[in-house]
């Protein structure tokens, strides 16, 4: 550059400097444009959702398998279901559950809401704890599950599976009390595996191996607030993290690096359904539909039809169901889930479940189960057909009936 | 039972004429019964009392169209002092020119009259009336009782009852029926009548005291449901000493049987104990026990104040708050020096219940001024002059007036102290077009805005039927869907008021459906 350009530029900056910059002291007229938003974006403009891990997920993904949850693009599948269940089974497993649905309720009466509003009482649920919460319509049939969490006295986190922001409003006439979706504003982790505790200790967290089942506590992971509870769905060493938004990457990161000498990977709905089936978890959407969304009516299920009875207090004040589950109580299940298992090495049970010649149920959701060795799946029976302990048959793609066996769930246990 | 007693076998909140009826029933069955009520006097809204020292009048209800003989019998009223004034008074529709109809089943000159605005209207009359009346009586069973209990059967139980009668109706009434259901009684109107006149009037008489005007879908059925209701009393009558002195009567009734009744006695909350009724509470804390609770406050205030939300499930909370019960009903009460005089009168038509409603489009525009919190420039009006078949309402020669207002707002634009005297100018100058010395005979007048009648009356929006009367909140929906056994979600408690199965007016009916209700129940344990 020579002089005369070098005093020209000086010169312009002088202008400019004297114009537009923030930094050139008092007397000088703020422009709008520096308190302009960069990014504008419509609401509901968008239809695909992505979660606030999408980016580094998508980075981790070698087969571009997608799937939808409540509307977010999840991963399916990163490299494939077998090394993913291998690392969540034997391993450590970090997935995104950040499109679950998380309602904060809190106010005077968030108890007596709470306890209207679910199946069981709240009233002994200390805080950092979390309990699994079952919400019921007026016919007994369940609308979602999931977890409650206690925060503090008069504030709880409510995770469930769907969208009910509607039924948590309507129950809430005439409570002192507020229920706000917070969904967008926690992102949520799942690290999980024999080895999650090691990863979470090498991430720096104090001890989690003492963080007893159901329990939570907050946690500065790298200097990130995060809230670590001991929860999930699919049996085995399990954390859930939940976080802010725009913490989350970095706290992926962290984790994945925490866990590279642990052979941590990361882990797609696909090898989760597996774990969760042979943890006898029936899936809200799968084995059975909720209650206020439901199509057919044959498809949604009680607690009582899940064996979740022991979630269910008949005697106390009054709760959403417990008029019409008072007599399901009574009289029974007409139809239960169970769970059954078929010696197969392939093939997938799609027909009816048989008693002799006569129908008595249907598959809901099936999975080759790598550490059984055989065929897992949840099935819905008519309660009088369970006298029988075995004689069931089922109808495989491919081949005729098959025998299946009933099984205890879960279907795999954890010592 | 001591005066100061607090054990009962039942407690009655409030002693409106369905609260007193309930009462009598139950003490008729051997129960110990005290009526509270937050009023200091008994009646709800039926109630005769003073618009200036002299001159009486039903201060708010003034007709008593649908009172059935037979609790008349059972709580042997008459003994108790209830004497009928008149039975039978005509409706009439005002015509500004003088050429006034009467809408009766039919008689010859009646019929010439209607025909006199539109010629094929009396011909036309004749049929629409025997249609109706054919409706009237495929309502009645639903009428006569509780709606069939909750259960497996009630669905077919209930289309049972109904499909008999359908089967009656023949294809062509049938049709008809089918049509009328979810129509407006102004398209049933159109379809049926040519003259303004006669539509005005059944188009009032269909909307009266709902949030409805002649357009909303559905006031057909309202019609058929108000003539079924009124099918199941006496007539349109007036009783000696007007409205008042049938819940006198009522109260008298009761007291004989034992009955207490404690005024001036609020009830704030019904006590739920282990999900069952123990009691009510006043706002002074005196608490009254009694395994029974029959509440005649309408059924939201009963379920979601008094007892509160929580004690029902959240989809039978939720029900309850969407009770329609938005409308409401003002009232003008007149002393007059002599008879007005109305142009072209008759004697029966003096005595006759009068509607001023000259056309569909002036009941419309009543309705959506309220809809907007205005005041309609032309009211349409419910007028009757009781002292006419009742002189000692009034001193010799001298006349009371009541006028019924419907499609008031409850809350109007600039607040009901600014417009109270221009509505009451606007009624008094709609009443000079058909009785052009009104003004002249005017010696006193009171006016009731819905708040008013709500804060006196402890009728909360001033809604006089504790619930819109349409066809989504009748029969198997009243008070709202799953409830119509009036009560059913709270053990013990039993919703006795108009909010309930058959509906508003003075039947007493619900009353006695919800004490018999509670007896059967009880028994059956
Ligand atoms: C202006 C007007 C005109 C009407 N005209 C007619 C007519 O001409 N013909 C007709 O048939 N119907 C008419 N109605 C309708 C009729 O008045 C009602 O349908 C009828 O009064 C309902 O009777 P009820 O006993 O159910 O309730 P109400 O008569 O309203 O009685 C309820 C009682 O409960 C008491 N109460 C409420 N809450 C409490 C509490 N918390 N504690 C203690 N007490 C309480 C109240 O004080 C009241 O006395 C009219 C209504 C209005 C408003």
């Amino acid at each position: 550059m020579t002089d005369r350009q070098d005093d020209q530029a000086l010169a312009d900056a002088a202008i400019d400097v004297s114009r537009d910059s923030p930094l050139n002291g008092a007397g000088v007229a703020p422009d709008p444009a520096w308190f302009e938003q960069s990014v504008v974006e419509e609401p509901f403009s968008r239809h695909v959702l992505t979660t606030p891990l999408h980016l580094d997920v998508a980075a981790e993904s070698r087969t571009n398998r997608w799937v939808d949850w409540s509307g977010y693009t999840v991963a399916d599948v990163y490299t494939s279901v077998d090394q993913e269940y291998d690392a969540l089974r034997t391993r450590a497993a970090l997935s995104d559950i950040s499109p679950l649905i998380k309602y904060r309720v809190s106010g005077r009466e968030a108890v007596p809401f709470l306890n209207r509003l679910l199946t069981r009482s709240v009233e002994t649920l200390n805080i950092d704890r979390a309990a699994r919460a079952i919400l019921c319509a007026g016919d007994g049939n369940i609308i979602t599950q999931g977890m409650l969490f206690r925060l503090a006295e008069e504030e709880f986190r409510l995770v469930v599976r769907s969208s009910h922001l509607d039924w948590l409003e309507q129950s809430a006439i005439g409570f002192d009390v507020r229920v706000e979706d917070v969904s967008g504003t926690i992102a949520g982790l799942s690290l999980a595996g024999p080895a999650a505790a090691k990863v979470l200790a090498a991430a720096g967290m104090e001890k989690p191996e003492a963080l007893s089942k159901g329990e939570a506590r907050w946690e500065q992971l790298g200097g990130m607030p995060t809230y670590v509870s001991r929860t999930g769905m699919m049996g085995g060493t399990e954390y859930e993290l939940w976080t802010d938004p725009s913490d989350a990457s970095v706290l992926w990161r962290r984790l994945l690096d925490a866990g590279r000498t642990q052979g941590i990977r990361p882990v797609g709905a696909a090898a989760r359904d597996v774990a969760r089936l042979e943890n006898g978890v029936a899936l809200e959407g799968v084995d059975y539909q909720s209650a206020l969304t439901a199509f057919d009516s044959a498809d949604t299920r009680t607690p009582y039809d899940l064996s979740l009875g022991g979630l269910v207090d008949l005697e106390r004040t009054v709760f959403n169901g417990q008029k019409s589950l008072s007599r399901v109580a009574d009289r029974g299940s007409a139809s239960v889930l169970v769970g059954l298992e078929l010696a197969l090495a392939e093939g997938a049970p799609i027909g009816p479940v048989c008693m002799e010649e006569s129908r008595v149920g249907q598959v809901k959701s099936h999975a080759w189960s790598p550490s059984l060795q055989c065929v897992v799946a949840l099935a819905v029976i008519e309660a009088s057909a369970l006298g029988a302990s075995d004689g069931f048959t089922v109808e495989t793609a491919g081949s005729s009936r098959q025998p299946v066996k009933l099984a205890k769930r879960p279907f795999l246990r954890f010592s | 039972m001591s005066e100061d007693a607090l054990q009962y076998d039942a407690i009655v909140i409030g002693a409106g004429h369905n609260g007193l009826v309930s009462a009598g029933y139950l003490a008729k069955a051997g129960k110990t019964v005290v009526v509270l009520d937050a009023a200091e006097f008994v009646g709800g809204a039926a109630r005769t009392a003073e618009i200036s020292p002299d001159y009486q009048v039903s201060t708010a209800a003034h007709l008593v169209s649908s009172f059935p003989r037979r609790v008349e019998k059972d709580l042997k009223l008459s003994k108790h002092g209830l004497s009928w004034a008149t039975k039978d008074m005509a409706t009439v529709a005002l015509d500004r020119d003088g050429k006034h109809i009467t809408l009766s089943s039919g008689g010859k000159n009646d019929l010439m009259k209607i025909a006199a605005h539109a010629a094929r209207d009396g011909d036309a009359w004749k049929q629409f009336d025997a249609r109706m009346r054919k409706y009237v009586k495929l309502l009645a069973p639903l009428l006569e009782g509780p709606m069939p209990q909750t259960g497996k059967d009630a669905p077919s139980r209930l289309a049972t009852m109904m499909a008999l009668r359908l089967e009656k109706l023949g294809p062509k009434d049938l049709r008809a029926f089918m049509q009328l259901m979810p129509s407006s009684v102004a398209a049933l109107l159109d379809r049926n009548f040519e003259g303004d006149l006669i539509k005005g009037a059944l188009s009032l008489d269909a909307t009266l005291g709902n949030h409805a005007g002649p357009h909303t879908p559905g006031t057909g059925f309202s019609l058929v449901y108000k003539r079924a209701l009124e099918a199941m009393g006496q007539g349109v009558g007036y009783p000696v000493g007007g409205t008042g002195a049938l819940t006198e009567a009522l109260a008298t009734s009761a007291e004989a049987a034992g009955v207490r009744i404690r005024l001036e006695s609020p009830v704030n909350q019904i006590i739920i104990e282990d999900g069952r009724t123990k009691g009510v509470r006043l706002e002074d804390g005196t608490v009254f026990e009694a395994p029974l609770v029959m509440s005649s406050a309408d059924p939201k205030t009963t379920c979601l104040d008094l007892v509160g939300a929580r004690h029902f499930e959240a989809p039978v909370a939720t029900h309850l708050s969407r009770i329609r019960m938005e409308g409401a009903t003002a009232k003008v009460n007149l002393a007059l020096e002599g008879l007005p005089t109305f142009k072209n009168f008759t004697d029966k038509e003096y005595g006759g219940r009068l509607l001023i409603a000259p056309d569909m489009g002036t009941v419309e525009r009543s309705f959506t001024a309220a809809k907007r919190g205005e005041l309609t420039l032309e009211p349409v009006m419910e007028l009757v002059i009781p002292s006419y078949h009742d002189p000692r309402l009034a001193p010799m020669g001298h006349h009371v007036m009541s006028i019924v207002l419907p499609n008031m707002p409850y809350e109007i634009n600039g607040g009901w102290e600014a417009q109270r005297d221009m509505l009451m100018k606007r009624v008094i100058d709609t009443v000079r077009e058909y009785a052009p010395d009104i003004s002249h005979k005017i010696i006193a007048g009171e006016l009731l805005t819905p708040p008013e009648l709500e804060e006196s009356f402890g009728m909360s929006g001033a809604h006089w039927h504790q619930g819109n009367m349409s066809f989504d909140q009748l029969l198997a929906f009243r008070p709202a869907p799953g409830m119509a056994n009036y009560g059913g979600a709270v053990d013990g408690l039993y919703l006795c008021g108009a909010g309930s199965h058959p509906g508003g007016g003075l039947s007493g009916l619900p009353g006695k459906f919800a004490a018999e209700t509670a007896l059967a129940r009880e028994k059956s344990k």
